[in-house]
């Protein structure tokens, strides 16, 4: 029997909030020997931990979950919110059921994080993946592939076992069949965004950062087949892209109160992470080079990712384009320097193209919400009611 | 024909308006305590304003809320801020209008408007209700007399008394101070008015005072505080029957204009 659409959403929020990770638990039981990866957003190649047999764990800091106690003494109070809740997760205990950490060249305080890491922690395996940083030399896809075969040795020396390039394209499979439904999930918002909420978005697309993928795609699909049949909610909003190059992650208030305030959010990077690619990596073949050939050429615009042949404040202006936004609304993190470093780019570019734009930061443990509902209704009102 | 309607949940009473779209006239007009329950509220006064028309709710094209209480109208096609409602609201009473005072029971807002309704600056009372209705109902519980007689009492004070306190708890007791000294009652309801017009009128300083200037919201019933505001700003305000609903007719307007959007979006 198909789980309903509310029952998905309540397991959703339930392990979206896990800080105790107990569906890891639960997983850990069912392989007695598989080992479990933590990812630090923003991308990280699932595919790699996926062929290896492990189970890939997005892991996005504490939220409004846990209280800051021990981290506070290993970092400054000046960096994002998101750093300093994953090293308590690590110092407290909560991730002491996982093998691995994932760390990448997101920023200066990821790659730092991945330091404090190694030496707090010496008994797990962590991973600093540098990406290519030149989307156009002929070396990049053998660097990073090289990157990534690194990757899979460690993976097998940890976990006893060997990755076959055929396990490799069958995982490069199954995340490509998840990044279609959540392409799926993400146009079906852009085209009924009444009868799909931006928070019950979020949760359904966060969670498959946490469950094992192939329980995602099931999910997805179950999801998929109901919302059609699902009544709309008749409200007269603007439509607006949402942009915050996420890594850290909004109070799911937050989102609901943007959505309440008078804007249909119907396209956002909250999932950036998880969707990164454009279109499907290539099966055939050698899969790390096709893996790193994609993400030279097919990963979607972010802050985190230098500059491909495009420029980000280009795409930017196309999405709202495409997808028929009337403004932006920018949600950055606090601290959070590549954000913050390409809001004046995108602002300068957006107002030259005279798309209306708002902006205004969030720090995980964000409580008080009245001056960005403020802002936004503001916002929303100045679009709908005066333009 | 065509109707929207207006729905303005105030902290202490809920009004609904129903307007035609064609006629661009109010067809009915309910009012009621807002109680603890906000969305009841709006669905009390909608249900009795319908009644009143003669209308069903299918009738109702479109449905705008404003108030602190906007979003809990499960039936709303958009919420508005209180500050655009009472804005365009005080535009469509007197079309000359450039400044809005709106004063309801928890919150007194000044607003400089364009004419066709954009707020182009505002200002609000802090976060207590010491410059809004809520003092002059706890001066008249304090009083024991009844909220409609504060006015026309309050227009009879021969010497209005200092009311200091900028605290609507503490003025409590420099009113009972007031009695205990055997003042006139009318000289202490008119010092009350006073004391709120001042910082009523420090707000609509900050945004620039810019005749006509309209006074909307409840207080707007009370023909003391009128004449407070009149003398501080010594010009005369626009005050209307209807000022009380001013956050419902701007929201009914805005929701016509919107139904009129709508309806082109569908022509094309």
């Amino acid at each position: 029997m198909s789980v309903s659409l509310q029952q998905h959403l309540q397991r959703c929020r339930k392990v979206v909030y896990d800080m105790n990770f107990t569906y890891v638990d639960a997983w850990r039981q069912q392989h007695p020997q598989g080992k479990v990866v933590g990812c630090f957003p923003v991308y990280i190649p699932r595919e790699v931990i996926h062929a290896a047999g492990m189970l890939p764990v997005g892991i996005y800091g504490g939220g409004l979950e846990i209280e800051i106690d021990r981290a506070d003494a290993r970092v400054q109070s000046f960096i994002c919110s998101i750093s300093r809740s994953t090293l308590e997760l690590g110092m407290s205990h909560y991730l002491k059921n996982f093998d691995a950490m994932y760390f990448t060249s997101v920023c200066d305080v990821a790659r730092n994080l991945s330091g404090v890491w190694e030496r707090n922690f010496p008994s797990v395996l962590v991973e600093y993946i540098h990406f290519p940083q030149n989307m156009e030399s002929k070396s990049s896809v053998p660097y990073y592939s090289g990157e990534m075969r690194g990757l899979c040795q460690n993976l097998e020396r940890i976990g006893n076992v060997t990755i076959t390039d055929e396990q490799l394209r069958h995982s490069i499979q199954v995340y490509n069949e998840n990044r279609a439904l959540h392409r799926q999930l993400t146009t079906f918002k852009q085209e009924n965004p009444g009868k799909l909420d931006a928070s019950e978005l979020y949760l359904l697309q966060r969670a498959g950062a946490c469950l094992p993928v192939e329980e995602h795609t099931a999910m997805l699909r179950e999801v998929l087949d109901e919302l059609p049949r699902r009544e709309g909610k008749r409200r007269d909003r603007i439509r607006v892209v949402l942009e915050g190059a996420f890594c850290e992650q909004p109070p799911l208030e937050l989102i609901e109160i943007i959505e309440e305030a008078g804007c249909d959010i119907v396209a956002s990077d909250f999932a950036l992470g998880l969707m990164w690619f454009l279109e499907d990596v290539p099966v055939q073949g050698n899969p790390l080079e096709n893996l790193a050939r994609s993400y030279l050429t097919q990963s979607d615009y972010s802050s985190v990712r230098h500059y491909g042949l495009k420029r980000r404040d280009y795409s930017l202006v196309e999405k709202v384009r495409r997808v028929k936004a009337d403004g932006v609304l920018f949600c950055i993190a606090k601290f959070c320097e590549p954000a913050l470093i390409d809001y004046v780019t995108h602002k300068n570019t957006l107002e030259r193209e005279g798309i209306p734009l708002v902006n205004f930061e969030f720090e995980e443990k964000m409580g008080v919400f009245e001056n960005i509902r403020m802002q936004v209704e503001t916002f929303a009102e100045s679009i709908l009611l005066f333009a | 024909m065509a109707f929207t309607a207006g729905i303005d949940i105030g902290t202490r009473m809920t009004k609904t308006l129903i307007y035609n779209t064609d006629s661009k006239e109010i067809v009915a007009a309910v009012i009621d305590l807002t109680g603890h329950n906000l969305g009841a509220a709006a669905q009390r006064t909608f249900d009795a304003a319908l009644a009143k028309a003669g209308l069903k709710a299918a009738d109702i094209g479109y449905v705008a809320t404003t108030g602190y209480g906007r979003y809990q109208v499960e039936f709303r096609n958009i919420q508005i801020t209180e500050i655009s409602c009472h804005s365009k609201g005080a535009l469509k009473l007197f079309p000359k209008t450039q400044s809005v005072l709106d004063v309801g029971a928890q919150n007194s807002r000044a607003m400089r408007v364009a004419p066709n309704g954009r707020v182009t600056s505002f200002r609000m009372n802090e976060k207590c209700a010491s410059g809004a209705g809520r003092f002059i109902e706890r001066v008249a519980g304090a009083l024991e007399i009844e909220l409609d007689q504060f006015g026309p009492m309050s227009l009879k004070a021969a010497n209005p008394q200092e009311i200091s306190s900028v605290c609507a708890v503490l003025a409590e007791s420099e009113v009972i101070n007031h009695v205990t000294e055997g003042q006139e009652i009318e000289d202490i309801l008119m010092g009350a008015n006073n004391a709120v017009s001042d910082r009523i009128v420090a707000l609509l300083r900050q945004v620039k005072v810019e005749p006509e200037v309209t006074l909307t919201g409840g207080v707007a019933k009370n023909a003391g505080m009128v004449k407070a505001l009149e003398n501080r700003l010594e010009l005369s305000l626009n005050v209307s029957e209807l000022s009380e609903y001013a956050g419902a007719l701007g929201a009914c307007v805005f929701a016509s204009e919107r139904l009129a959007k709508m309806g082109q979006r569908v022509a094309a």
